[in-house]
């Protein structure tokens, strides 16, 4: 996700489950990869594409909350929208959500889904919509949640029929997909994953695409005859608007008749779904009141209003603020305000130099662009870069303080969480799951946790100390040097998708230049050792290389050379 | 699915056919074989589809992507069996069905379709040559005496299917051979009367008994097969032919195609056309140096186009009511439906004048009573609803003659013939004349009599008969044992909840 890219959008929504394929994320095999695709999802061609299952930011509703927050920050219009996957349970999940400030819950049943959900996520499908919007809809009247959120139910919706259900059952928004993607032209070929979709709806071959012929038409004409069976059920049923029917579920009746004669529903019991959560006229039963995001009195403001120069007129400025823990996601809204003036280019590097003192709380500098450079003295939370789209961020131990810089922890779990550009120098020791589906930032860093580089994709991590254990899990790109002191590197590595080599010419220079910068920047002492005996230490460095991504740059010299 | 590019690889090819002017001198094929290589060339563009709109296509519900890709690994063991299980007579269908699923096929939407229909007819073909096709042996009998009325292709698929079920199956036909219109309506050039013997053989080995020159309702008493047999199965066909009643009717030279058709498909097999077991011909026809004229667009007339060219007629004319239809699909002809559109046969390719929106209005003779020219007039059509024309007016001023000799009528055929064996009978008929018995069950007013194929749906297609003697056999099952293990279409709908 680059700044640009949120900034554009209307409404942002965060998986965190499908009812196809809970717990899985969407999955492009490799062979459909191309360069476009590749640059899209700044990825490498060629290279599959697993959206990681578990989110690896989120392992709470706090995290789940982060994340809301950031984005609302990111881009202030934007709607955040949670998917949730429709099973038992599911209620208490999403006044949880209601309570982490989403302004939207989806809740998807398990028949949804594209033909290219594998195997072994269909096994774990979801239970039919009707299921959890009902259990939702309840426990967010219970706990008078459900006039702050809106309801949003998917899986399968194909007739006004549908939407009137899930209307009484507690949505005010329903998707519509498969039966869309089938007016279009979609005959239902299971053939996504294999990119040879004969109606050239899913596939990235340009032969095929021409072969589209669906008709804009068509849909409008689908939809057109959708809403107006559902207006025929609503004027049946006596209601004027939407509004009034979310969640009168005393009008869906079973019919008894189809129960009793069907040996499988035989003794089914719908009455929990068709219950109706007593609430008196102060509970509101849909959408009525916006959430507080608690952006009002952020530090972005003050950044903003001191980078103003900046925005007009490309004019560099330099500014102090202290930083306390609370002050979370700094120069989000700040580059958001960027992104909508400048766009993905940002502005010229060096432009805004905003230094902080103290502890900044969580998401430092998350989703910041170019020509944005954050330096701070002192330390920072978790999530520190997260989605870093461009800018600098530079940190280092209080002046003043007396440890030793290399051997503590500056920076928090989750930092560079899906990064998409920019550079970071850290003196000092990062946590968990440093740079995550990073995939493209340059950081160096002395020393990080457990599972760094998971699922990378790009740039470069230079890390100038230990790493913990399951380094490289499901790396495809990008590369680390890693200084391997001790010598037990290889131990902590996954070598699932991974090679260790030694560093080339190239590498080498890449690697100098970056240490220098590191000792330029942040004054640390471990750059300035290993630049003293540069051509000695370099043999101590192991180049972390992913196979795949070797492939991919063989494959384009040999390309380069034919031509 | 052997390949999943092929389609992109590979495009449809049909097989090659005699040159024009050689075939005419033969009533035999023409229709080459593929090689090897083509073969699988063809097989490889099957998408083996996420849903096989093919499968549904096909009256029998073929196993279309299954096959295929048998086909594509070179296993023709494997492919005849998944063919078969569906399909009794794939060497019929394989060479003259319209092939519906080809209409369906997916690739159809903005491709030519897969070559279904030549990968069924190169399966079978190869089958028999490798020696795959072979009788059943070993049917455990129940003891259950069934009789087939009439051998066309519902008759034989009922009685394929009631035999290995086990039970005892006469098949009486009132003709001098089995087949029905496979061996006295449909050419030679289109279907070689070897491939019906071929069949009829197995059917025999198999246990399965044929009484020709038997006509129930005339020489066999209904009586007696009333009395004798546990079940009855009525496949006599849709009989009587559309007949055009405009002056000069009468005139020699004026026939119904099925005359013309049937004699030449005797003489083909050596056989006198003179004689027929049920319905004595008085001439020969022939169209030998005559200008002929075909009145009827539709398969009938076609083989008579086919048949006329191979006689040496001087000249060919065919004429079709209905206006020229669209040459591709139109809004209301959509995939996967079976489109009406401009159908050009073998026969056409051989030569042949084709006019649509025509009527004729008298057939004109000399003074010896011959015919000498048909009087026709162009005709308007309006009103069109739903892409298909509603009333017609004569276009004024265009009426004109056009010189004939031989007038042959294929019109289509009305309902099936009542007196006999069904007046005796006593089943109920529906409002157009057919024998009344319903798609689930089959069965007619009296229990124990059954109905398929033309007989009960009305003039069809050689599949469509396969299909429904197969579902009769099932529902005969049922009747006689209280179950049925035989194949069927809508098994699924079978399991009762
Ligand atoms: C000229 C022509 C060409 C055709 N071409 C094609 C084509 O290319 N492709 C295609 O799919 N379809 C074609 N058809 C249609 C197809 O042949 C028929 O739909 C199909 O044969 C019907 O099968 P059936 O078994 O119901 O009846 P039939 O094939 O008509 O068989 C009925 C049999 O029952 C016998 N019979 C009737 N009454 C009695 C009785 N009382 N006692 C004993 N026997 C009796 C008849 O003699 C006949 O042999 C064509 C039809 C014609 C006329
Ligand atoms: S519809 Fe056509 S391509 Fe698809 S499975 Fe059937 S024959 Fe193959």
């Amino acid at each position: 996700m680059t700044s640009l890219y949120l900034t554009e959008a209307d409404e942002l929504q965060i998986k965190m489950a499908q009812g196809a394929k809970p717990g899985e994320g969407g999955q492009l095999p490799g062979h459909k990869v191309d360069e476009w695709i590749g640059k899209v999802r700044h990825s490498t061609p060629g290279v599959g594409l697993i959206s990681p299952p578990p989110h690896h930011d989120i392992y709470s509703i706090e995290d789940l909350a982060q994340l809301i927050f950031d984005l609302k920050n990111a881009n202030r219009s934007a709607r955040i929208n949670v998917k949730l996957v429709s099973k038992a349970g599911v209620g208490t999940i999403a006044a949880g959500v209601a309570k982490a400030k989403a302004d939207v819950i989806l809740i998807s049943g398990h028949d949804g889904g594209t033909g290219a959900s594998p195997m072994s996520s269909i096994r774990h499908a979801g239970l039919p919509w009707e299921l959890g919007l009902a259990e939702t809809h309840q426990t967010l009247v219970k706990n008078k949640l459900r006039s702050r959120v809106t309801v949003q139910a998917d899986g399968q919706m194909k007739t006004g029929r549908d939407i009137a259900i899930a209307a009484l059952l507690g949505a005010e928004e329903w998707g519509v997909a498969t039966a869309a993607l089938v007016v279009e032209g979609c005959i239902l070929m299971r053939k996504c994953h294999l990119n040879t979709c004969p109606v050239g709806v899913a596939t990235q071959d340009p032969e095929l695409r021409k072969r589209f012929n669906g008709d804009p038409e068509h849909v409008v004409n689908f939809f057109k005859f959708l809403t107006e069976e559902l207006r025929e059920i609503m004027a049946d049923l006596g209601f004027r608007t939407i509004e009034e029917m979310v969640g009168q579920a005393e009008f869906l009746e079973v019919k008894e008749d189809n129960l009793a004669n069907n040996f499988k529903l035989k003794g089914l019991d719908l009455s929990p779904i068709l219950y109706r959560e007593p609430a008196d006229s102060s509970v509101g039963l849909y959408k009525q009141e916006e959430q507080d995001h608690g952006l009002a009195g952020v530090l972005d403001w003050k950044l903003l209003a001191a980078a103003q120069p900046a925005l007009e007129a490309k004019t560099p400025v330099v500014a102090e603020f202290p930083v306390i823990n609370t002050d979370r996601t700094i120069g989000a809204i700040l580059s958001n305000e960027i992104t909508k003036k400048y766009r993905g280019e940002g502005l010229p590097d060096g432009t805004i130099h905003f230094k902080f003192k103290g502890t900044a709380g969580q998401s430092f500098g998350a989703f910041n662009t170019c020509g944005v450079t954050l330096e701070l003295e002192g330390g920072a939370n978790d999530y520190f870069g997260k989605g870093l789209s461009g800018a600098r961020l530079v940190v280092y131990p209080d002046k003043t303080a007396t440890f030793t810089p290399e051997e503590n922890s500056i920076i928090g779990n989750v930092a560079f969480y899906g990064a998409t550009g920019g550079e970071a120098f850290i003196r000092g020791v990062a946590g968990e799951r440093f740079c995550v589906r990073n995939s493209g930032v340059t950081v160096v860093v002395e020393g990080i946790g457990d599972h760094g580089c998971e699922y990378m994709t790009g740039g470069r991590a230079v890390i100038l100390g230990g790493t913990g254990r399951n380094f490289g899990a499901g790396m495809s790109g990008g590369i680390a040097y890693v200084w391997d002191v001790a010598g037990d590197f290889a131990q902590n590595c996954n070598p699932e998708m991974i090679d260790l080599d030694p560093l080339g010419d190239e590498d080498a220079d890449e690697l100098r230049s970056l240490v220098q910068q590191h000792l330029e920047l942040t004054g640390s002492s471990v750059a300035k050792f290993v630049l003293s005996d540069f051509e000695s230490e370099v043999g101590r460095f192991v180049k972390v290389f992913p196979r795949d991504y070797k492939k991919a740059l063989a494959g384009k010299a040999a390309k380069v050379a034919a031509e | 699915m052997g390949k999943p590019t092929g389609f992109l690889e590979n495009t449809r090819q049909l097989p090659a056919k005699e040159a024009v002017e050689n075939r005419l001198q033969h009533y035999g094929e023409f229709v080459q074989q593929y090689s090897a290589a083509d073969l699988n060339k063809q097989a490889s563009r099957c998408m083996d589809c996420g849903i096989p709109f093919c499968h549904n296509g096909c009256p029998l519900g073929n196993i279309i992507p299954e096959f295929n890709d048998a086909v594509y690994r070179g296993k023709f063991d494997e492919a005849y069996e998944i063919l078969a299980s569906t399909n009794n007579f794939p060497e019929f269908t394989g060479r003259i069905c319209p092939a519906p699923c080809e209409s369906a096929c997916v690739l159809g939407i903005n491709q030519p379709p897969v070559a279904i229909e030549e990968i069924e007819r190169h399966i079978v073909e190869i089958a028999f040559e490798r020696g795959y096709v072979q009788a059943k042996q070993h049917i455990v009998r129940t003891g259950k005496k069934v009789a087939v009325v009439g051998s066309g292709p519902a008759g034989l698929a009922a009685a394929a299917q009631l035999n290995s079920a086990g039970h005892s199956v006469t098949v009486f036909e009132r003709d001098d051979a089995p087949g029905g219109l496979l061996r006295y309506g449909i050419p030679d050039f289109k279907l070689e009367k070897s491939v019906v013997d071929r069949r009829i053989r197995l059917m025999e080995e198999e246990g399965i008994v044929f009484r020709c020159n038997a006509e129930v309702g005339k020489n066999v008493p209904v009586g007696d097969l009333l009395r004798e047999f546990h079940a009855i199965v009525l496949a006599g066909g849709s009989t009587i032919p559309r007949d055009l009643t405009v002056p000069g009717r009468e005139l020699d030279g004026v026939h119904f195609a099925m005359d013309f058709l049937k004699q030449q498909n005797k003489r083909v097999g050596g056989k006198s056309t003179l004689i027929n077991p049920y319905q004595p011909l008085s001439t020969d026809i022939v169209a030998t140096g005559k200008h002929v004229v075909v009145i009827g667009g539709g398969d009938t007339g076609s083989d008579c186009v086919g048949t006329s060219n191979r006689q040496g007629a001087a000249s060919v004319t065919q004429l079709e009511l209905m206006p020229t239809p669209p040459m591709e699909r139109t809004p209301n002809m959509p995939w996967p439906t079976y489109p009406m559109v401009y159908k050009t046969t073998t026969s056409h390719e051989e030569g042949c004048e084709r006019q649509f929106a025509i009527l004729t209005k008298a057939f004109l003779g000399d003074e010896n009573g011959k015919l000498r020219a048909l009087q026709v007039v162009d005709i308007q059509w309006t009103g069109a609803k739903d892409g298909r024309p509603a009333s017609f007016a004569e276009v004024p001023g265009s009426e004109r003659e056009i010189p004939c000799e031989l007038a042959l009528l294929a019109m289509g055929f009305l309902y099936p013939q009542k007196e006999g064996m069904l007046d005796q009978l006593g089943v109920e008929t529906t409002g157009v004349g057919n024998v009344r018995a319903s798609e689930r069950t089959y069965q007619t007013t009296i229990s124990k009599v059954f109905a398929a194929g033309d007989m009960r749906r009305g003039q069809s297609l050689v599949v469509w008969a396969i299909s429904e003697g197969r579902e009769c056999a099932r529902k005969v099952d049922e009747y006689l044992m209280g179950s049925s293990l035989l194949e069927t279409k809508d098994a699924a709908l079978q399991f009762t909840i």
